[in-house]
This record gives C-alpha cells, sequence and structure tokens, in this order.
C-alpha cells in the first residue's frame, strides 16, 4: 500500500533556479540561502522517495487568462521545463506517475473536490526550482513527480482551510493506491513577497517565522487564515503559502520538524523552508 | 430553498478589503477582465520568434493585439505600474521583462519609486517593513 512518509515546503524563487543553473550557488549573496537546502539534499538522497505530489502554481506559464483551474492535477506521462521567457531551464525531463494521478484525481472528485485533469503542459520555475534545491543537479531526476497547480494568481484563490481539506482528501487517496510506494508531498511558493507596486519589497519575518511554527504546533490556526492577513501582512505573493496547507493537510494531526531554514532575501523574498515527518 | 452557508464572507466585503492594502493592485476579475489582451499579449512572448519580432519593432507589435493605447503607452515605456492599473498582472508582464533580459529584482524595483540601488539595499537589509502600510483606511 502507498503511504506519505514525509512533507517538504519551500520558496520556489525563480532567481534561485538561474543560480543553481549558472554555478553561482556560493558566491557571497547566495551562500546562506543555498547553505539551508543541504541537510535537504543528503537526507532526500537517504529517503529516495518513489512519487512527489508536488504543489505548486503555473506562473502564467500553462495557463493564461484562456484557462483559470483552480486545482490542476499533471496526469501525463512526462513533463518539459518550460520557456518562460529566457529559454528553458536546462534541468532533466520531468517524469509522471499517471497511475497515481488519475488515481488521486478519482478519489479526490469522490471526495467532493472537484479537480482539473491535465494530460499535456509545460511546468515553470514553481515546479522545477524546488526540484533543483532537493536533489541537486542529477541527469535524471529520481523520483517521478505528480504535478498538482493551484490557482494563486487570479482572485479569489482557494481558502486555506479548503486547501488543507484537498491534503486531507490527497491523504485518502495515496492511503487507497495499492501499490507498495513511498510518496512525499511538497507545498512550496512564498514566504512573505510583494512583486508589484510602491509597497513591493515587503517582507514580514515575524509573521513567516509563527507560520513555520504552527505548522507543526497549530496547523489549526493556519487553516482559516483569511486570505486579507496574507495580503496585508506578507505582501500580495505571500498568498502563495496557502499552497503549504495542501502539504500540511496530507500528513495528519500531528507532525514534527525534521529540518528548518529561513533566509532574507532572495531576489524579492524571503526564502522558507521546513521538512515535516508525520507521526503515527 | 438554497441552504445558508454562514462561515461563507460577503463577496463584497471581500472584494473591498482587497482594495484597502496601499500600494497594490490585487488581481481581481474586474483587473483580469480590463487587462485580458495586455495580458495575452505578453503570452506571446514566451516564444522566441515573437520575442525576436517585438524587439524589431515594439509599436507594430503591440498593433496586432486589440489593447487599449493606454495599455500599449504602459509597455512601450516599461511604466510597469501603469500596466498594473491597466489589469496587466505580474507573471504575465514577466515576459516583457525576461525579453528586454532584466531580472524581477530589477523590473520590480522600477515599481517602488526607488533606484536599483537604493531597492536592492533595503531587500538586503531585510525588506520592506509592513509597519503603517496594512491598510489604507486604518493603518497600522
Amino acid at each position: 500500500m502507498a503511504r506519505i512518509t514525509a512533507g517538504v515546503a519551500s520558496s520556489h524563487i525563480p532567481a534561485l533556479g538561474a543560480t543553481i543553473d549558472h554555478g553561482k550557488t556560493q558566491e557571497p549573496y547566495w551562500k546562506d540561502c543555498f547553505a539551508g537546502y543541504d541537510w535537504t539534499r543528503q537526507w532526500e538522497a537517504a529517503q529516495k522517495p518513489d512519487v512527489v505530489i508536488l504543489v505548486y502554481n503555473d506562473h502564467a506559464t500553462a495557463f493564461d487568462m484562456n484557462f483559470i483551474p483552480t486545482f490542476a492535477i499533471g496526469c501525463a506521462e512526462r513533463y518539459k521545463s518550460a520557456d518562460e521567457g529566457w529559454g528553458p531551464r536546462p534541468v532533466p525531463e520531468v517524469i509522471g506517475d499517471p497511475d497515481l494521478a488519475w488515481h488521486i484525481a478519482q478519489s479526490c472528485i469522490l471526495d467532493e473536490f472537484d479537480m482539473t485533469m491535465v494530460n499535456q503542459m509545460d511546468v515553470d520555475h514553481g515546479l522545477t526550482v524546488p526540484l533543483s534545491l532537493m536533489f541537486g543537479q542529477p541527469e535524471a531526476w529520481p523520483c517521478k513527480v505528480v504535478p498538482l497547480a493551484v490557482n494563486v494568481v487570479t482572485y479569489p484563490p482557494p481558502s486555506g482551510n479548503r486547501c488543507y481539506a484537498l491534503g486531507e482528501a490527497i491523504a485518502r487517496a495515496v492511503e487507497s493506491y495499492p501499490e507498495d510506494i513511498t510518496v512525499q508531498i511538497w507545498g512550496t511558493g512564498g514566504m512573505s513577497h510583494q512583486l508589484q507596486g510602491p509597497r513591493a519589497g515587503l517582507i514580514n519575518a515575524e509573521w513567516d517565522n509563527r507560520f513555520l511554527d504552527d505548522l507543526v504546533n497549530d496547523p489549526q490556526r493556519l487553516r482559516h487564515i483569511p486570505h486579507i492577513e496574507y495580503l496585508r501582512e506578507t505582501g500580495s505573493e505571500g498568498i502563495e503559502m496557502v499552497m503549504w496547507l495542501i502539504m500540511r493537510g496530507a500528513l495528519g494531526a500531528n507532525v514534527r520538524a525534521l529540518h528548518r531554514h529561513y533566509h532574507v532575501p532572495a531576489s524579492n523574498t524571503a526564502v522558507g523552508h521546513i521538512v515535516l515527518e508525520p507521526i503515527a | 430553498m438554497i441552504t445558508e452557508n454562514p462561515k461563507r464572507q460577503d463577496i463584497h466585503e471581500y472584494l473591498a478589503e482587497l482594495e484597502d492594502i496601499p500600494g497594490t493592485r490585487v488581481f481581481t476579475t474586474a483587473r483580469a477582465r480590463k487587462g485580458y489582451w495586455l495580458n495575452q499579449f505578453c503570452m506571446t512572448l514566451m516564444k522566441a520568434e515573437n520575442r525576436a519580432r517585438f524587439k524589431a519593432d515594439e509599436r507594430a507589435y503591440l498593433d496586432e493585439w486589440p489593447m487599449t493605447e493606454v495599455q500599449k503607452q504602459a509597455v512601450l515605456t516599461r511604466d510597469y505600474n501603469a500596466a498594473l492599473d491597466e489589469g496587466g498582472n505580474i507573471y504575465f508582464l514577466a515576459k516583457v521583462f525576461f525579453t528586454d533580459e532584466i531580472s524581477f529584482l530589477q523590473a520590480v524595483g522600477t515599481m517602488t519609486g526607488m533606484s536599483a540601488p537604493d531597492y536592492q539595499a533595503m531587500m538586503i537589509a531585510g525588506g520592506r517593513p509592513p509597519v503603517g502600510l496594512r491598510s489604507k483606511k486604518d493603518p497600522y
């Protein structure tokens, strides 16, 4: 039987991908930011998950203004790295797990989550940067990936509560999958950042760290944070943190933190990263 | 009879709150409708051949799309605050600044009224604190 063995959260800032691709992670500006991922890369190499369910948002790449799915699950065999305007990132092709993805899609729909299924899409930095941060620069990614794209661009995005409940539905789906595989779920995006207007550059380290604390201590508080609080406290793009709650919801009532990292800045953004393990 | 959902926030109150944040244009459906062609034009710059055509004659390329003159001027002058006012979304506008081969950090800084070095320095010092910038009508 399939089981969820861990949850990982991380920012997915495009500049992190560019810095890895150009071999600049040891430059003074970037060194401390990347050092926070060293532990996780070693841990992932030992964990060897079969599949990662990777929760991210598409940044006007696969979905333009013509299609705006709230929850879109990738059911394809493979996904190419997108050309976001400076050419595709030089990373391996992402290999999907259509059997598991369709199983999750069906199970979630029976659980009253009306998923959108996607059979063809390119994946942008939201998905490929976390893979690079956790796995480095291998010839091929060491596991299959089920992309789960969440609309956090056009308002209203889903509520934190809805995201948390979707995580719970995903956990039920994985538990009922007959293959004997290990699955991790990753929530990406955030933390504080605002990429637009005169208020750009907003960072709220205190709020972010309380969010990291309560992923372990009080997730029930986090799921009820309204959109307006993310916007006021963490900047307009801080709303991406609702995606972390899908990851958290999939881990069950109690978790322990194995690793935690917080760094300001990477480009315009506060980098947050945490590795969680469910406690039975 | 339609079942009530007592936990649901009033939609008008929800939308009004989104307009209460200083220096911020939340990408509501009203903005998405206004900016539809501006944003769809931006998407075309994800192809290398379109980036080349745009760079060769920006005005002619913009004229291929049913955008307003104000939207076209916002692109031509790279006035990203004006583009946001016209319904542009930052992830779509990013295709323009990637075409210009400038970074998110450089492009975002232009919207703040700060010089590029000052904006960079602010970020390195920990970013812009939220104090006083949480609400227009009731600053805290």
